[in-house]
């Protein structure tokens, strides 16, 4: 499928192996075994309370609900906005109320903080697709 | 957007004057400087090169180049093939939102199954301050395919050039340090991770994103602001002296002047030890107080500049080496607050991280 | 400037006390006895048109909490950017460098800068420390107006404070070739209960290659932040 060799392509490239195509590592400013743990991954789906899109990681606040009914808060770690913002995304994006579904690994401390590989929303549709309303490049329409 | 739609919009921005962007002024002064000229001129008659500039088209090409292509500073036409398709895929990527990027999910389901899990991402480390790749859609990429091999093109196989002993020993000790599994201190992290600076190579050399830099001109001046680490130098062109040897600082004191169309800036006064001339001011071994930085700027279209930098640090490095790219004017391209420290949560949580780890081993080995 | 401009580039550095306290201030002892009269509180008078900041009471009782708390809760103390109007009275210089396009604002403390937008104002994408500023001349008067701050800032640090519906429009006019007029409007209704001003005077530095330098102050907050975090000699925890 496309999608899978786009994806083993830029691991390719993230993994060095590919001659022209190998780069400094992509997550050099995403420390990543320091706080989380590989062999805690999950999947969270639960309602967005807060988006902080702060740098050098935004923080998406996510009210989970449990099995048993309770309520418990997350807060997953995301990448920089800056590349966001450039695409026109603002504080709006993704407001309160927002139900998303995230994929990541839990943190080491066992608290409830997670990093966040993988955001969708419910029916599996991405965040962020694209650009809206910069002039950037990709551009849907807007007036700025 | 589809894939043909946005190369058609990224080939129209590569040829367009500046300033057809509503809400860039920089863009439209510099159009209507542009049009008159092809060597754009300030109203005092210095070279224009202000706006706003990045690295991204050199975001992809390795810092050091492949042993293989020798001397070779170009691609072959293949090659540069082989680059484009990357380069469009990249774009699809991050329009897509990252593709079906799911590792965390594969483990989960390959558990499920009583499968093996596929292995986890893998860091430079391999444990300490390691990190995993940035999902797609917070990454941004080339917009271009660059013709380059390599980003160092001098000495001419585009390898850095040997490191002295001392510099070695400093370089050794500092990856150790960068390999301990449970990290002691926040100086086990880069000054990058401490959100204090990337330096001057680091600031302009490309990344995963926050490649945006803006150049401002006053008379007697030249300003350039980057995004990342939201550093900032003012470059005087008026022929002052470089500071006293005896004030010191990350950016170090820079002194410009113009060769012709070329704004050669000249850097001294760095507080060495501690930072490397490499990507985020990182992943080398950490230059001396004592090193040199000649950069050269030369605007050779409205939307291009080049950009040259000469590193001379002879208690690290055995020769003088070079790194050259363009960096580009892109419509709509525009830096936003990169405020640092005032964020780091990613410190806090990972030293916290890393004491309960020496808890967990200090009762583990009782 | 050849568009008729007044040229703002320089060095710039405002006199008195205001970082310490923007409103009426004795002095008084500082938070650490160790550092004697270099540690103290120096006197000021303010600069706040009226004397007063017109907090509601309920921003009255929050800024009194800041002051009880502000040797550790002050942003200053861990080296965070100082926001706006606060960056203008810091006790460290700024640079402008006024192009004819936009205006470039640096300050040595935290190598914290902005860029001014003269041209097509734009709307702030999302909140941040030093918010987003749109300039225009007012005649000879540099008028910016910021807006879309994350309200962390402080105004001093006697605890002064602003939401993040803070809105500021600063005016910079040349008295002579070497002082500037500042004056900030402030306005935020979840915090006062009308706008108010500040006026400060700076000062071009004329030293002899007077240029800004470099306080990168995070090294300096780093034991504060996380050295309870740092692993101790073996022996210890």
């Amino acid at each position: 499928m496309k999608n899978r060799l786009l994806q083993s392509r830029l691991w390719v490239a993230a993994a060095g192996i590919g001659l022209l195509l190998s780069v400094a590592p992509m997550w050099a400013h995403h420390a990543f075994a320091a706080e989380f743990d590989v062999n805690k991954p999950l999947v969270l789906r639960g309602t967005v309370t807060k988006m902080e899109w702060i740098n050098p990681h935004a923080w998406i606040h996510l009210d989970v609900k449990n099995a048993d009914g309770t309520v418990t808060s997350w807060m997953i770690e995301g990448g920089a906005p800056n590349g966001l913002l450039r695409r026109g995304f603002t504080k709006n994006s993704l407001p309160p109320g927002t139900e998303i579904v995230v994929e990541g690994w839990q943190a080491k401390d066992e608290s409830t903080r997670a990093n966040g590989s993988n955001i969708t929303y419910p029916d599996g549709r991405k965040l962020f697709i694209g650009s809206s309303g910069t002039g950037a490049p990709g551009d849907k329409g807007g007036d700025k | 957007m589809n894939q043909r739609t946005f190369l058609l919009m990224a080939g129209l921005a590569a040829v367009a004057p500046l300033g057809l962007i509503a809400g860039q002024s920089a863009s439209t002064s510099a159009a209507k400087t542009a049009k008159t000229s092809a060597d754009p001129k300030t109203p005092w008659g210095d070279p224009d090169i202000q706006g706003t500039w990045t690295s991204d088209d050199t975001w992809g090409v390795p810092f050091e180049r492949p042993k293989q292509f020798g001397t070779r500073a170009t691609l072959t036409e293949d090659e540069l093939k082989a680059r484009e398709k990357t380069v469009s895929n990249s774009e699809e990527f991050v329009e897509t939102g990252g593709a079906n990027h799911s590792p965390a999910k594969a483990q989960i389901d390959a558990a499920a199954k009583g499968e093996a899990p596929p292995p986890p991402p893998q860091g430079r480390f391999g444990r300490g301050v390691d990190s995993a790749p940035v999902p797609g859609h917070w990454g941004e990429f080339a917009r271009r395919a660059s013709h380059q091999t390599s980003q160092i093109v001098d000495p001419p196989d585009g390898r850095l050039p040997a490191l002295t002993p001392e510099a070695q020993a400093l370089l050794d000790a500092k990856m150790k340090m960068r390999r301990d599994p449970i990290p002691a201190s926040y100086t086990n992290w880069s000054y990058y991770d401490r959100c204090i600076t990337r330096g001057v190579a680091g600031s302009i050399l490309p990344v995963v994103y926050g490649n945006g830099l803006e150049i401002v001109q006053t008379p007697g001046y030249v300003a350039i602001r980057y995004e990342m680490v939201h550093d900032v130098r003012i470059i005087p062109t008026d022929g002052r002296p470089h500071l006293s040897s005896n004030i010191r600082s990350y950016m170090g004191d820079a002194v410009g002047h113009w060769e012709g169309k070329t704004l050669v800036v000249e850097t001294t006064n760095l507080l060495g030890d501690r930072m490397a001339v490499g990507v985020n001011g990182d992943g080398g071994a950490p230059y001396s107080e004592d090193m040199k930085l000649t950069e050269r700027f030369t605007r050779v279209s409205p939307n291009t500049i080049n950009y040259e930098l000469i590193v001379n640090d002879p208690k690290t490095y055995t020769a003088p080496w070079k790194v050259a790219f363009p960096i580009t004017h892109e419509p709509g391209y525009q830096l936003f607050e990169y405020a640092c420290h005032e964020g780091n949560m990613a410190m806090h949580n990972m030293l916290s991280t890393a004491r309960l780890e020496d808890k967990k081993a200090a009762a583990a080995g009782k | 400037m050849s568009n008729g401009k007044p040229n703002l580039t320089g060095l710039w550095q405002a006199l008195g006390t205001a970082d310490w306290d923007i409103q009426d201030h004795s002095a008084s002892a500082g938070p650490l006895y160790q550092m004697g009269a270099e540690g103290a509180v120096p006197p000021g008078q303010g600069i706040v048109e009226g004397g007063e900041i017109p907090y509601t009471p309920a921003a009255l009782e929050q800024k009194k909490k800041n002051f009880a708390s502000r040797f550790k809760d002050d942003p200053e103390v861990k080296c965070y950017m100082p926001g706006v109007p606060r960056a203008a009275y810091l006790p460290f210089p700024f640079q402008i460098i006024e192009s004819q396009k936009d205006i470039l604002f640096a300050y040595e403390y935290a190598t914290t800068n902005r860029l001014i937008n003269m041209g097509k104002p734009q709307e702030a994408a999302t909140d941040t420390w030093m918010g987003t500023s749109n300039g225009h001349w007012d005649k000879d008067t540099l008028v910016v107006d910021v807006t879309g701050f994350n309200g962390n800032a402080w105004f001093d640090r006697a605890g002064d404070f602003a939401s993040d519906g803070l809105h500021v429009v600063e005016r910079y006019s040349l008295i002579d070739a070497n002082t500037m007029n500042y004056e900030a409007t402030i306005e935020d209704p979840a915090t006062f209960t009308r706008p108010w001003k500040i006026n400060v005077i700076l000062y071009r530095h004329r030293e002899k290659d007077a240029r800004l330098l470099e306080f990168k102050c995070v090294e300096f907050t780093e034991q504060l932040l996380y050295g309870d975090l740092v692993r101790k000699p073996s022996g210890g925890k």
